[in-house]
C-alpha cells in the first residue's frame, strides 16, 4: 500500500506531493489516535515524510506555499493529540541526514507561526523544545532571534509581546533556550538588548511564565537526556549575576569603536530581571509543594552553580582592576549572586548547604551581603512565635562557621591573592563570634 | 543583637538604593526577608516602597502580611488608622484614593477583621460608629451582630451629650446610615416597638433637618432651633453670608452633613418599617397624598377593632398622618421661617422658585405670605349694604352678632370654616397651587389625628417628645388653620404667643427679619380683630404695621385680575386671602382694612363726617375701584347739605374727587356747605400763603385751635370762598404727588384721631 502511494506521489510535483503526504499523515494518525492505545508513527511514514517533504527540492515560492499549507493544516486540526503526532512525524529528530532539512523547515515554520500568530504550532514547538536535545533547541532559538532581532530589528517587540499571553508554553521554553544560548561569555554570546527587553517585559507581565513548563509537566515524568532545563531560572540567574561584568566589558569595546549607543541600557533591564527572578523564586515553594517536589527537585543544579562561579572568576580576572568602576560592578555581581543564592536556597530551588556554598565561593572577592548569606542568619530568639509565614523553605542552617572545618578563611584565597590587589582583605580575628559578618 | 544589626544593615542598603534603582532595593529586601522572615522592619520597608510608589496590589499584599504577622506593631496600627480614616473621609486627593484602593485589595475577611480591630481601638463614639459603619456596609452579615448595638450606642451618645437638636451627628449617622442597614436586613428579628421607636427617631431627624435654619447650630436652645431662622426673607442684605459653612452638622464633614432628598429617604424608611410592622394597605403606593388616603380609609375601621390589632392600626395611622401633617405644614409655612438653604437642598421646588424668581425682580417677593381676610370686595359691600341697609342700630347688631359667631362657639366656627375659599394672586405667589394643596393636606391630617381619642393621645405624645410647640413654622400653620376654621379668638391668642416667642428671639436675628416677622403677626392680628368686628383693635394693629413700613417710591401695582374676580363673584365676605408679606402688598391691605372698618360707620344714617372723610381719603387707593362708594359718599353729603373734614386738603389729591367736591359747592351741585380747611381763621390771617412752607405748617396735626368750630360755622364769607378756591387750585397741583406717600402720611399723622374715631 505504501509502495502504491509512493508511486503516485512520485508522479506529482513537489508541492502537491508534500500536500498529499500531509493529508496522508492526517488520516493515518487520526486513525492511530482513535484505534491504538499508544499511537506512534511507523518507519514507512517517516520515510515518506523525509522523501517528499524534506528532501524534494522546492523553489522559494513553493516552500512558502508549503509552509502556508502546513500552517493551516495545524491550525485546522481540532485534536491536540493528532496535531502533536503530525508535528512529531515531521520534526522529531531521527539522527539521520534529513535532520538538517528538518531543522531548517522547522525554523521557518515556527518563525512564520510567530509572525502570523499560529498558536497551535507554537504549542507543538514548545513540546518539541522540551523533548529535543539542547543543541537543537538552541539552534532553533538562535534562528528565531536572528529572524526577529537581526533580520527585522524593531519588529520583535510588537510581534513577540503578543505571544507571551497566547502561548506561554512556547515563551517559557524559548526563554530557557536563549538563556542556554547566550551565556555572556563573549560579546556574541550576550543577548541582544531587544531580546533582553522582551524577556523582561514577558516576565514582568506574568512572573509565572517562567514556571509554565514546570507547572505543565507531571511530577513523575523524567526529562530526556540532554534536554533543556525545566525552567529558565538557572540561566536567568547567570544572566543577572554576570551582566554587570559582561556588559561593562562590552561597553568598553563599544566606546572604543566610537559607536553612539542608541539602544536601551542593559543595566536597568538586568536589575528589573533580577528582581523578577527573585520574585519567581518566591513563588516556587508553593508550586513545588503542590507537586510534592519540595526539597526533591533542584531547579538550580550544583554543576550550574559551579560553572557560574568559575565563569565569574574568569570574568573578574579579565577586568582591569584599576578601572574606576570595577569595584562597583564587582560588588553588584557579588550582591546579585548572594541574593540569588539566598532566595533560591530559601525557595527550595537550590538544594545545598551553606557549607557547600562557602566552599564554592571561597575564591570570590569579599562582599558583605555574600558573607552574610554564606554564614546564614543569626539564630534569633523566638520574637514572634505566632508568625505563620514563612512561606519559604529553609535549608538547615549549618553550624556557626567558625566552628566548621570548611569555614572560608581569608587564606583560602591564596591561589589568587594577586588578582585582587585593590581588594582589602578581611583579617580573620580569632575568637570573634562571626568574623565575616558584614562590617555594618 | 547581631541579627538586629544584620537587619538594620539590609534595610539601610535598600533604603539607600530605592531612589536610584528601586528594583535593586526590592531585591535586597526580598533577600533580607528570606534571611530574617520575622523581622518587622524589613517588611515595613518593603511596604513603604510599594506604598510610596502607589502600587496598590503589592502594597496591599504586604500590608496583609504585616497585619497577620505583626498584629501588635504600633506602626501597623498607625497605618491602618490612616487607611480607615481615608475610608471614612470624603477626601478625593490622590493619597486618599490610593489608600482606599489599597484597602480594597485586601481579602474580605482581613478587611472585616481590620475594621473590627480598628473599631476596638477607637474611644470616640462618633469615630467608632463610622468605623463600624464601614464594616456593616461592606459585610452585611455583620449587621446582625453589630447593627442594633451600634444604633443604640449612637442614641445613647446623643442622650448623654444632652444635645438639644435632633439634627446632630449621632442622629444623622443613626438615621441615614445605620437604620437603613438594620431595617433592611431580613435576618434580624426586630420587635415592632423598636421599629416604631426608630421610625419616629428618623422622622424627627428628617423634619428637623429640613426645617432647621442654617444659623441654628449650637447657639440656640433646641426650642428655638426649628423656628428661629428667617433667612431667605429677603430683608437680609445680600452681603450677609448665606452661611453654607453653618449648614455643617457639628462633628461631621460638610459632605456628610448633606442629606439629599430627605423626604424621599423618610418615605423609604416608612415603607420598610411599614412592611416589617405588617401595616395595612397598598405597599406599592408611595407618596404622601396616597399615604394619607390610606390611613383615612383605615380610620373607618378603627372603632370596630380591639386589642393588638387596634393598637397596630392606631400606630400606623398616627405615624403616617403625623408625617403627612408635618411635611405639608412645612411646605405650607412661609419660607422665611425655614432655612432657605436647606429648603433648596431638599428640593422643594416651590420655595426654590420663590427664591430664585425673586432675586431678579424684587427681593421682597420671596418673603413669607400671610393668610388674611379677603378684602378685595371691600368696595362692593357698600352697595350691598346700602341695598339692604336700614338703620344704625341694625348695623351695630350685625357687628355684635358676628363677634358672637366667631368667638363663642368653636364647633360652629369649625363647621363654618369648612369649604372656605382662599384667594391668591397667582402672579405674586407662583407656587400657590402647591401651597394651598399643602395647607389642605396638613389640615386633613390634623383632623384625622384628632378624630379618635386614641390617635390624639398618641399624637400628642409625639408632639411632646419632639417639642413641636417650639416649631415656629408649625405654629404658623396651626394659627392659619385656626383662622381658616374661623376661630379668630383662639387665633389671636396663638398670635400673641407667637409675638412673645418672636420677642424673646429678636435679639438673635437681624432687626429687619424680626421686624418682618413682627409685622406678619400684627397684620394677622388685625385681620382677626376685623373678622371679630373689633374695628378699633384692627385699626390699631394696622396702623402699627403701617408705622413700620417704608412708603415705596413707586405706586403699587393694581391687580386687575383680582378686581375682575371680585366683581364677577360678589361673594359676601368670609373668604380668605393668601398675601405675600411685602411692602407692596401690605400697605394696600392695610388701607382696605381701614376702609372696611370705617365704611360701616360712614354710611350709617347718623352723621359721622369724620368717618366719611376717612373713607374718602382711603378710597383714593385703587381708584376708581371705589368710585361707586365715593358717589355714595357724595350722595350722603348732598343729603346732609354740609360736610366738615378739616384734613381734606391734606390727604385728598385725587383730581376726580377734587372736581366732585368743587362741584358740590356750586349751585348746580347743590350749594353744599363744605368746611374742609383745617383752620380757616389762620387762612384769613395769612391771605397769600406761599404754597410750600405755609401749607406744611397747616398740615401739622393738632393745630386745630379751640375756636375752630366757631370759625368754620360762619365761614361762608367771601374771604373763605377765596381760600377754598386757592386751596383747590393748590390741591390740583398736588395731583402728581405719590399717592402712597400721602396715604402713608395720613396713617402716621392721623393715627390717634383715626383710632379714636372708632368705638
Amino acid at each position: 500500500m505504501m509502495g502504491d502511494m509512493r508511486q503516485s506521489l512520485l508522479r506529482r510535483d513537489a508541492l502537491s506531493a508534500a500536500k498529499e503526504v500531509l493529508y496522508h499523515l492526517d488520516i493515518y494518525l487520526s486513525g492511530q489516535v482513535q484505534n491504538s492505545p499508544s499511537p506512534s508513527v511507523d518507519t514507512p511514514t517517516l520515510e515518506l515524510v523525509e522523501e517528499f517533504i524534506l528532501h524534494r527540492r522546492m523553489s522559494a515560492l513553493q516552500e512558502l506555499q508549503l509552509l502556508e499549507i502546513m500552517c493551516s493544516c495545524f491550525q485546522e486540526q481540532s485534536r491536540d493529540a493528532v496535531r502533536q503526532l503530525i508535528f512529531s512525524a515531521l520534526f522529531t529528530l531521527q539522527g539521520n541526514q534529513a535532520d538538517e532539512s528538518r531543522m531548517a523547515l522547522l525554523g521557518k515554520l515556527v518563525s512564520m507561526a510567530i509572525a502570523v500568530g499560529r498558536v497551535p504550532i507554537l504549542e507543538c514547538a514548545a513540546t518539541w523544545l522540551q523533548r529535543s536535545h539542547t543543541v537543537y533547541c538552541v539552534r532553533l532559538a538562535s534562528g528565531l532571534v536572528d529572524d526577529y532581532c537581526s533580520l527585522l530589528p524593531g519588529s520583535m517587540v510588537p510581534t513577540l509581546n503578543n505571544i507571551s499571553s497566547s502561548s506561554p508554553q512556547f515563551c517559557c521554553q524559548f526563554i530557557t533556550a536563549v538563556t542556554t544560548l547566550y551565556d555572556l561569555s563573549t560579546e556574541e554570546l550576550s543577548p541582544p538588548v531587544e531580546l533582553l527587553q522582551m524577556v523582561v517585559s514577558w516576565i514582568q507581565d506574568d512572573p509565572r511564565l517562567v514556571l509554565v513548563t514546570l507547572l505543565n509537566t507531571p511530577a513523575s515524568s523524567s526529562q530526556p537526556m540532554g534536554s533543556l532545563d525545566l525552567t529558565p531560572l538557572a540561566g536567568l540567574v547567570c544572566w543577572c549575576v554576570k551582566s554587570p561584568l559582561a556588559y561593562r566589558r562590552d561597553r568598553k569595546q563599544g566606546l572604543s569603536n566610537g559607536m553612539p549607543d542608541t539602544k536601551p541600557e542593559a543595566g536597568p533591564l538586568f536589575s528589573a530581571l533580577h528582581l523578577s527572578v527573585l520574585q519567581v523564586l518566591l513563588l516556587l515553594p508553593g508550586v513545588l509543594r503542590e507537586k510534592g517536589l519540595l526539597g526533591r527537585l533542584a531547579l538550580m543544579q550544583p554543576e550550574q552553580l559551579t560553572s557560574l562561579i568559575s565563569d565569574l572568576s574568569r570574568l573578574l580576572e579579565e577586568l582591569n582592576p584599576l578601572q574606576g568602576d570595577t569595584q562597583t560592578h564587582t560588588q553588584l555581581t557579588l550582591e546579585r549572586l548572594a541574593q540569588a543564592l539566598q532566595v533560591a536556597m530559601a525557595a527550595g530551588a537550590l538544594l545545598c548547604s551553606r557549607e557547600d556554598l562557602r566552599a564554592l565561593c571561597s575564591h570570590l572577592p569579599h562582599n558583605n551581603l555574600l558573607q552574610l548569606v554564606l554564614s546564614g542568619p543569626v539564630q534569633q530568639s523566638a520574637f514572634y512565635p505566632h508568625v505563620n509565614t514563612p512561606p519559604l523553605g529553609y535549608s538547615p542552617r549549618p553550624l556557626g562557621p567558625h566552628l566548621s572545618a570548611h569555614s572560608p578563611h581569608p587564606t583560602s584565597r591564596s591561589p589568587h591573592p594577586s588578582s585582587y590587589p585593590s581588594y582589602p582583605s578581611q583579617p580573620f580575628i580569632a575568637g570573634m563570634a562571626f568574623p565575616f559578618r558584614p562590617s555594618h | 543583637m547581631s541579627a538586629q544589626k544584620d537587619c538594620d544593615f539590609l534595610v539601610k542598603r535598600a533604603r539607600d538604593l530605592v531612589s536610584e534603582d528601586p528594583c535593586a532595593a526590592k531585591a535586597w529586601l526580598i533577600t533580607a526577608r528570606t534571611l530574617y522572615p520575622t523581622d518587622f522592619n524589613i517588611q515595613y520597608e518593603m511596604y513603604t516602597i510599594e506604598r510610596n510608589a502607589e502600587k496598590t496590589t503589592s502594597a496591599g499584599r504586604l500590608l496583609y502580611d504585616m497585619f497577620i504577622n505583626f498584629p501588635d506593631q504600633p506602626v501597623v496600627w498607625r497605618e491602618i488608622t490612616v487607611i480607615t480614616a481615608a475610608l471614612r473621609s470624603d477626601c478625593q486627593d490622590k493619597q486618599a484614593q490610593f489608600l482606599r484602593g489599597l484597602f480594597e485589595t485586601l481579602p474580605g475577611p482581613v478587611q472585616c477583621e481590620m475594621l473590627l480591630k480598628a473599631t476596638e481601638q477607637c474611644f470616640n463614639t462618633l469615630e467608632k460608629a463610622e468605623m463600624l459603619l464601614l464594616l456593616l456596609r461592606r459585610f452585611p452579615e455583620s449587621v446582625v451582630q453589630h447593627g442594633v448595638n451600634l444604633g443604640e450606642s449612637l442614641l445613647e451618645a446623643e442622650a448623654a451629650e444632652k444635645l438639644e437638636t435632633p439634627v446632630n451627628c449621632f442622629r444623622k449617622l443613626f438615621v441615614c446610615d445605620v437604620l437603613p442597614l438594620i431595617i433592611k436586613n431580613m435576618d434580624m428579628r426586630l420587635p415592632t416597638s423598636l421599629l416604631q421607636k426608630y421610625m419616629l427617631k428618623a422622622a424627627e431627624f428628617y423634619i428637623g433637618y429640613v426645617t432647621r435654619g442654617p444659623s441654628a447650630d449650637g447657639q440656640l436652645q433646641g426650642k428655638a432651633l426649628n423656628g428661629s431662622t428667617h433667612e431667605g426673607g429677603g430683608l437680609k442684605s445680600p452681603g450677609v453670608p448665606r452661611g453654607s459653612q453653618r449648614c455643617v452638622i457639628e462633628g461631621l464633614s460638610e459632605k456628610s452633613s448633606v442629606v439629599s432628598e430627605p423626604w424621599e429617604r423618610l418615605l423609604d424608611i416608612l415603607a420598610v418599617v411599614g412592611t416589617r410592622c405588617e401595616w395595612q394597605g397598598d405597599k406599592g403606593q408611595r407618596g404622601f397624598v396616597e399615604i394619607l388616603q390610606r390611613v383615612k380609609e383605615l380610620c373607618r375601621y378603627l372603632s370596630n377593632l380591639e386589642g393588638e390589632t387596634r393598637l397596630r392600626y392606631c400606630s400606623q395611622v398616627v405615624i403616617c398622618a403625623s408625617l403627612v401633617l408635618f411635611r405639608s405644614a412645612y411646605l405650607y409655612s412661609p419660607p422665611c421661617v425655614c432655612g432657605c438653604v436647606w429648603v433648596c437642598v431638599c428640593g422643594c421646588v416651590r420655595t426654590y422658585l420663590n427664591i430664585v424668581g425673586a432675586s431678579g425682580v424684587n427681593a421682597l417677593a420671596s418673603g413669607p405670605w400671610i393668610l388674611l381676610e379677603d378684602l378685595s370686595s371691600v368696595y362692593m359691600e357698600a352697595e350691598l349694604e346700602r341695598g339692604a341697609g336700614k338703620h344704625t342700630h341694625k348695623k351695630r347688631k350685625l357687628a355684635d352678632g358676628r363677634e358672637k359667631t366667631m368667638s363663642s362657639d368653636d364647633e360652629e366656627g369649625f363647621g363654618k370654616g369648612r369649604g372656605r375659599h382662599i384667594l391668591v394672586n397667582k402672579t405674586e405667589l407662583p407656587g400657590w397651587a402647591e401651597t394651598l394643596e399643602s395647607f389642605r393636606l396638613a389640615r386633613e391630617s390634623w383632623e384625622l389625628l384628632h378624630s379618635h381619642s386614641c390617635l390624639e393621645t398618641e399624637f400628642s405624645k409625639i408632639c411632646a417628645s419632639w417639642k413641636t410647640d417650639s416649631w415656629l413654622w408649625f405654629r404658623i400653620f396651626l394659627t392659619d388653620m385656626i383662622i381658616y376654621q374661623g376661630q379668630y379668638r383662639k387665633a389671636l391668642s396663638s398670635l400673641l404667643q407667637m409675638a412673645v416667642f418672636q420677642h424673646t428671639q429678636s435679639g438673635l436675628n437681624s432687626p429687619g427679619q424680626s421686624n418682618l416677622e413682627h409685622q406678619r403677626t400684627l397684620i394677622q392680628q388685625a385681620s382677626c380683630h376685623y373678622a371679630l368686628g373689633e374695628y378699633r383693635m384692627a385699626c390699631e394693629k394696622v396702623l402699627e404695621v403701617v408705622g413700620g413700613l417704608v412708603p415705596q417710591s413707586h405706586d403699587p401695582v393694581k391687580n386687575t385680575e383680582d378686581q375682575g374676580k371680585a366683581k364677577g363673584k360678589p361673594k359676601k365676605g368670609n373668604d380668605l386671602r393668601l398675601l405675600p408679606c411685602t411692602n407692596k402688598s401690605i400697605l394696600p391691605f392695610c388701607l382696605q382694612l381701614m376702609l372696611a372698618c370705617f365704611k360701616l360707620r360712614a354710611f350709617t344714617e347718623s352723621r359721622d363726617d369724620l368717618s366719611l372723610g376717612h373713607v374718602v381719603v382711603l378710597l383714593q387707593h385703587d381708584w376708581p375701584q371705589g368710585e361707586s362708594m365715593f358717589l355714595k359718599a357724595i350722595d350722603k353729603i348732598c343729603q346732609q347739605g354740609s360736610f366738615q373734614y378739616e384734613n381734606f386738603f391734606n390727604y385728598v389729591t385725587n383730581i376726580d374727587m377734587l372736581e366732585e367736591f368743587a362741584y358740590l359747592r356750586t349751585t348746580e351741585g347743590g350749594r353744599v356747605q363744605l368746611e374742609l380747611l383745617p383752620n380757616q381763621g389762620m387762612l384769613i390771617k395769612n391771605p397769600s400763603p406761599s404754597p410750600g412752607g405755609e401749607l406744611n405748617t397747616l398740615l401739622l396735626p393738632g393745630v386745630q385751635t379751640p375756636d375752630r368750630h366757631h370759625t368754620v360755622t360762619r365761614g361762608i364769607t367771601k374771604g373763605v370762598k377765596e381760600d377754598f378756591r386757592l386751596a383747590m387750585e393748590r390741591q390740583v397741583s398736588r395731583c402728581g404727588e405719590n399717592l402712597y406717600t400721602v396715604l402713608h402720611r395720613f396713617c402716621i399723622n392721623e393715627k390717634i384721631m383715626i383710632i379714636q374715631s372708632l368705638p
